[in-house]
């Protein structure tokens, strides 16, 4: 079905600079540099070849975008992030120990940036 | 019997059991896995319909009718957790109850204020769904 792994991808590359173009709207230099590195770091773990870890980017990605229009509030957010970890524990349980670092690694650590830097940046914004 | 016979006797009678209860435990395994999967598609069921009756937006918050859920859902897990065979599973179960606890305690402070939104709702359900996915190894 080509026909809809193509709407897929514009839809995903729609919410995608829908996110980056509210992140790049950040004035103060320091801040801007860790909303680019959080992109940068999104953006790898979208494209890694473990589709837990490509999950896990789209649904951080989507829920800062829920987030931004207030469809959810800061305590959904939290609440959502705290899933998503919980998630990646069932699943790391059943993995092998090297594999188990790995997907910490490249998870855990955008999901902790993007609730202490991300979220306060796209609150201030609302 | 010379003593070194003796021995190489015991030796393979030792192999023959421990292999014995290798297959033993693989057999066991195999039985009891699609009886576990079933428990979880049971307890996956159960927390969708949580969601569905509670997570509603504009919906009066009925504490008791909430807290009998909550308690028949614990009943569930506890009842889960305590027969199941699968031991790998056992794990799982604790975290898919630690999931149960974390979306009640949620549900009920976001109900219980007239917070729920319809994103919230089928945010829930999209986790509930995955992470259950998960424990089921898809």
């Amino acid at each position: 079905m080509p026909s809809a792994g193509k709407t897929k991808r514009k839809k995903s590359t729609r919410k995608k600079s829908e996110l980056g173009s509210a992140l790049d709207q950040v004035g103060d230099e320091s801040t801007a540099a860790a909303m680019k590195e959080f992109q940068d770091l999104l953006a790898q773990a979208k494209s890694d070849t473990t589709e837990l870890v490509r999950q896990n980017a789209k649904e951080l990605e989507e829920r800062l975008i829920l987030l931004k229009k207030r469809k959810i509030d800061k305590e959904d957010f939290d609440f959502f992030i705290e899933n998503q970890k919980r998630d990646l524990r069932v699943f790391i349980d059943s993995q092998p120990a090297q594999a188990q670092e790995r997907a910490e690694r490249l998870t855990l650590h955008i999901l902790e940036t993007a609730a202490t830097k991300v979220v306060p940046v796209l609150l201030a914004m609302i | 019997m010379k003593p070194h016979i003796s021995k190489n006797f015991i030796i393979r009678n030792l192999f023959l059991c421990a292999a014995a209860i290798a297959i033993t435990s693989c057999g066991t395994a195999t039985i009891n896995k699609p009886r576990s999967d079933a428990q979880i598609e049971s307890l996956r069921t159960f927390e969708l319909a949580f969601i569905d009756e509670f997570a509603v937006p504009h919906k009066r918050f009925n504490a008791a009718a909430f807290d009998a859920k909550v308690n028949q859902g614990n009943a569930m897990f506890q009842q889960a957790i305590a027969n199941e065979k699968f031991t790998a599973r056992r794990p799982v179960l604790n975290d898919l109850k630690a999931q149960f606890d974390a979306d009640a305690a949620h549900l009920r402070s976001k109900a219980s204020r007239g917070k729920v939104t319809p994103a919230l709702a089928s945010e829930m359900k999209k986790d509930v769904n995955k992470i259950y996915d998960h424990a089921l190894g898809r």
